[in-house]
């Protein structure tokens, strides 16, 4: 019959209505509720974080560097060191939410105890259950030593374990005080600065990397059996009608690699990149993660850049550390890591553990390799020439009395004429690095091997004295 | 402690609501069933499907018949399908299994039984599924389910 | 008359849910008043015996009525959780409901010959309320459409609701439209049939619309237009009434700010959190918190939700049984609905089947604009949740308009009085 055949079709609009929101309530479950119930509007959020007192975070000594306390039925978060840690740590207040390890590790500083231990517990006790703390990898004494170092001016000084992964120091200048009520005094000041204070220099910040990318350009030519290329360098080049000048148009004469390295010559790196495929070039961009995403505790900013599409003159360019290509200082700290750990680069890491006060650890990070660029032979080669580069070259002045330091500089141009960003990168000692470091100060107008190899030579001075690495 | 026992429960309250609507669907569904069956199909042998609409037609008849052995079709009441068209004669055709195969007869009836079309001879004729047999003004469609299953 | 198997398996499982529920509820609760356990067995007994009395006695469909204890069930369990004197009260509504749907079953099983003739009152009945809407009513929640009689505060529009599906199905099947010689209907007549059934359908909305009872007027709009999609043979006419409703939609959002507010909000909540956006974030929070599985009843946080015991009572169902809770509830109107249009297609009765039609729309559409509007799938505007919202006369009018399917699946083989 007509009418009933009309019926059915009105009969299966209503029920169409009803699976539509079947499915539209499974999939925000799915998809968006997480992101909605983080929202700072949410008090349940603020309700349920009341009957948990916040875990404390910690270095790797114990300092403290965040802490909870309960006054008048209200939590309070503290950072003792102010601004050393906002980048990293971040914030964690009603008004502004939570960022950085607050806000990733936020289900474990709020984790209470298992269901058994809480239902030993008498239930008159009232006192606030405790999340879990934080134990972080971090030295404390070295940031402090960073931020001072770093007085002044805009970057950031990373430094890791190239064995391990820890990272035993990540600070950025501008930076601002997370403390609430400072936040609440500063914040729509720090909104309007110009220099973004609130933006992680060596997370979420990518510069051009200038020469200590040559490292990079290094492993891709060696691998492709170009090491043992040599060239007259006459202090500039022509390649695809660009001309590319070492700094000053100094002229170096016949150079290897090694020498190339050591002073940094534009003309060699230029050249030898025309010879490598892009296919080759574009692997080992990939395996150094700077075209691919870093899994780290904090959200790392990654590069995308397209080897096929780029012309000669663009490769020359990039092969030094110019042109399109940008990345994290935390990036290049993994380069570093790449030469002095035999080729691997170890999976970076903050949040040592978790561990509830009890003593019983829910979290523990283990050390994991997270690409392995190079080979062995290739990072060794490519070590023997940091180590002239810091011994006689264009970065002597990373140099440590009684341990060797392996490094390489870098002077980036950048849209800002005359204002180049400082680089330095490197690890010590030599014979078995125990520390990889990256220091870079943006817009600063001078040369790496000036501003920064003495930051990353007193940094890793702070390590030898402190027991933190040793000679050998 | 009070907060796990609840939740417990709670799980428990929700599986009986699904196995609420688990049941009365249940029961829609073989409400459903036994109602199709009684109606027209359920049929493990050949069956007549009518191929008229129904209320084109002014006089009763069924949307199927089941054809078992022997089957006379007409408006006789005494025949096994019985249908009130004035365009039929009292004994009108006949449906019959001989040695596993259907076959289709003509009782002589006065406007004749058509087999897709063409009307019958005094000879009987195999009937195949998906035949169309038209006697007065009905049609039907001979359905052989096969029996490979 | 079919043969009819009694199961009791039903049953067993509402009485177990509603003791359960009840028990996770008190457990949770300081709850003084003692009357709450005589009431839960008072439910569950009358439970027992209408589901007896349906279908013992041959009251047509044997599942509506269980689907509706059901839901009311898991309604009064939320309101007793979220406030007890409410659940309380809820449950005498449900008891009032019931009685309301016997009551309904018998009216409309003996009267059934002349309801099809009172167009003119039903019509007339909602214009009269309307009207003392407007001049006696008092303001709740920003809409004008309560008036209070005695102490008891009714929702005029919730009655309006089957007046007017009792209004278009009556013009729609009136048999006085056929009286000429070949009992077919000839284009005029049926013209005139879609035009009055058009006025009455647009001076309803219109009211409404005065009254900012949007969810309402989108509902009756629904149900319009479904009439006119089975009844009204001409394509045009349908389109036209979609695009009339399209553009007032459109001049709606553009020029009145009141629509404008919600669209926004439901766009974007987070553009005015604190504000506008409020009631919605509320509940996507509150459903959020509560995953699949949910929080438990009485260890959900259902106050922060404004308006949670009427409009967004699917949001604290969703938070304390978990989006799969929510999802079973969605299921249960599901069947129920399913069973509504299930009656209009057995129906032999022509009133009859566009009465069931009707009301079968009206039900799945409004569970749809409040289910989809809490959870943000469309914009919200306020509307009752069937039988689980608290809310006397949401709670009575639902129970007669699920009483009048009740009474027309038990009139199977009724067939169109004609009309001489």
């Amino acid at each position: 019959m007509k009418l009933n055949k009309k019926i059915i079709t009105v009969m299966s609009v209503v029920c169409s209505l009803f699976l539509v929101t079947v499915i539209y309530l499974t999939y925000f479950m799915l998809f968006e509720a997480k992101e909605i119930s983080n929202s700072t509007y949410n008090q349940r959020i603020w309700a349920k974080e009341e009957k948990v007192l916040r875990g404390n975070i910690f270095d790797r000594n114990g300092v403290v560097l965040a802490e909870s306390e309960q006054t008048e039925g209200r939590q309070k978060r503290k950072y003792p060191f102010g601004k050393l840690y906002a980048h990293t740590i971040g914030y964690n207040n009603r008004t502004y939410g939570k960022t950085n390890l607050e806000l990733n590790f936020n289900d474990y500083l709020l984790k209470t105890e298992s269901v058994i231990d809480v239902l030993k517990r008498d239930d008159s006790d009232k006192s606030l259950d405790k999340g879990a703390n934080l134990e972080l990898t971090f030295e404390h004494e070295m940031t402090k030593l960073a931020s001072s170092l770093m007085e002044g001016s805009n970057g950031s000084v990373v430094a890791i374990n190239p064995k391990t992964g820890e990272v035993y120091c990540m600070y950025s200048n501008p930076t601002f005080d997370p403390n609430e009520e400072n936040l609440l005094k500063n914040w729509d000041e720090l909104s309007a600065r110009e220099d973004s204070a609130f933006v992680s220099r060596a997370t979420q910040g990518r510069y051009a990397p200038g020469s200590t990318f040559k490292i990079v350009t290094a492993a891709t030519a060696i691998e492709s059996g170009f090491g043992n290329f040599s060239l007259t360098d006459s202090g500039s080049v022509k390649i695809g009608g660009h001309i590319f000048n070492n700094a000053g148009k100094k002229s170096y004469g016949n150079i290897t690699m090694h020498e190339a390295i050591k002073y940094s010559s534009n003309v060699f790196f230029t050249s030898i990149s025309q010879e490598f495929s892009k296919k080759s070039f574009e692997y080992m961009a990939k395996e150094f993660h700077i075209t691919k995403k870093i899994p780290f505790d904090l959200d790392v900013k990654w590069s995308e850049l397209d080897f096929d599409a780029m012309d000669n003159v663009e490769i020359a360019s990039t092969a030094i550390g110019q042109g399109k290509l940008q990345l994290t200082p935390l990036n290049m700290a993994l380069v570093s890591c790449a030469v002095a750990n035999n080729g691997s680069i170890m999976k970076p890491y903050i949040v040592n553990r978790a561990y509830h006060e009890k003593g019983n650890t829910i979290y523990k990070a283990k050390p994991s390799v997270l690409s392995s660029p190079i080979k062995m032979n290739t990072a060794q080669q490519i070590k023997e020439y940091m180590i002239s580069c810091v011994k006689g070259g264009t970065g002597t002045r990373a140099q440590v009395g009684g341990i060797t330091v392996a490094g390489k500089t870098g002077t980036a141009e950048n849209e800002k004429k005359g204002k180049t960003h400082a680089w330095f990168i490197g690890f010590a000692p030599a014979e078995n690095p125990q520390i990889a470091i990256c220091v870079m100060k943006e817009y600063s107008g001078s040369g790496g091997g000036s501003v920064c190899a003495p930051i990353a030579s007193k940094i890793i001075s702070h390590a030898y004295k402190t027991g933190l690495i040793s000679a050998n | 402690m009070q907060e796990i026992i609840s939740k417990i429960l709670t799980y428990i309250f929700v599986i009986i609501i699904y196995l609420f609507i688990y049941v009365i669907i249940r029961m829609i569904f073989l409400d459903i069933h036994t109602m199709y069956r009684k109606k027209s199909g359920g049929f493990a042998d050949a069956y007549l499907k009518l191929i008229n609409l129904r209320q084109d037609l002014d006089f009763p008849v069924d949307e199927s018949y089941e054809v078992s052995d022997n089957e006379v079709i007409g408006r006789g009441k005494k025949c096994d399908i019985s249908i009130a068209d004035r365009y039929l004669s009292t004994k009108h055709s006949r449906i019959f299994k001989s040695s596993g195969k259907f076959y289709l007869e003509d009782l002589e009836s006065t406007n004749g039984t058509y087999l897709n079309g063409e009307e019958l001879t005094d000879k009987a004729v195999e009937l195949l599924d998906g035949d169309k047999i038209t006697v007065g003004r009905i049609n039907f469609l001979f359905v052989l389910p096969s029996k490979g299953e | 008359m079919e043969k009819r198997m009694l199961s009791i398996k039903p049953l067993f499982l509402l009485i177990t849910a509603n003791l359960l529920g009840m028990l996770i509820v008190i457990m949770n609760k300081d709850i003084q008043s003692e009357n709450i356990v005589y009431l839960c067995a008072l439910m569950c007994l009358i439970n027992v015996i209408a589901y007896l009395v349906i279908n013992l006695c041959a009251l047509g469909d044997g599942y509506l009525f269980i689907i509706i204890s059901m839901l009311s069930s898991i309604g009064i369990i939320m309101q007793t959780r979220i406030n007890s004197d409410n659940g309380i009260r809820q449950m005498m509504l449900y008891l009032a409901g019931v009685f309301c749907y016997f009551i309904t079953i018998i009216v409309y099983k003996v009267f059934h010959k002349y309801w099809n003739r009172l167009t003119l009152v039903y019509f007339g009945v909602s214009i009269l309320s309307f009207i003392l809407t407007a001049l006696l009513g008092a303001v709740k929640n920003g809409s004008k459409n309560w008036i209070i009689i005695g102490g008891i505060s009714i929702q005029p529009s919730e009655f309006i609701r089957i007046l007017f599906v009792l209004s278009l199905a009556a013009v729609l099947t009136n048999g006085k439209f056929k009286k000429n010689k070949d009992q077919v209907e000839d284009k005029k007549m049926k013209r005139l049939r879609l035009g009055i059934v058009a006025i009455i359908a647009y001076i309803n909305a219109f009211c409404l619309l005065l009254q900012r009872e949007w969810g309402i007027a989108v509902l009756f709009f629904a149900i319009y237009l479904s009439y006119l999609f089975i009844y009204g043979d001409s394509k045009l006419f349908f389109s036209a009434n979609i695009f009339a409703a399209l553009s007032a939609g459109f001049i709606g959002v553009k020029f009145m700010s009141h629509i404008q507010v919600r669209v926004s909000t439901w766009l974007d909540p987070f553009a005015d959190a604190t504000g506008k956006g409020y009631q919605i974030l509320q509940s996507m929070f509150a459903i959020s918190a509560g995953g699949f599985a949910g929080s438990g009843i009485g260890h959900g946080a259902p106050y922060f939700i404004p308006i949670v015991s009427s409009d967004f009572i699917f949001s604290a169902i969703c938070e304390e049984m978990g989006v799969l809770g929510g999802i079973a509830v969605l299921l249960l109107y599901f069947v129920l609905v399913y069973r509504g249009f299930k009656i209009a297609l057995s129906s032999t009765n022509d009133f009859n089947k566009a009465v069931s039609i009707g009301l079968s729309v009206m039900l799945g559409v409004q569970t749809f604009i409040i289910v989809g509007g809490v959870v943000k799938l469309i914009p919200l505007t306020g509307i009752t949740l069937p039988f689980i919202s608290y809310g006397g006369s949401s709670m009575i009018t639902t129970f007669i308009a699920l009483g009048i399917l009740q009474a027309i699946s038990s009139m199977k083989g009724e067939v169109t009085d004609e009309i001489e």
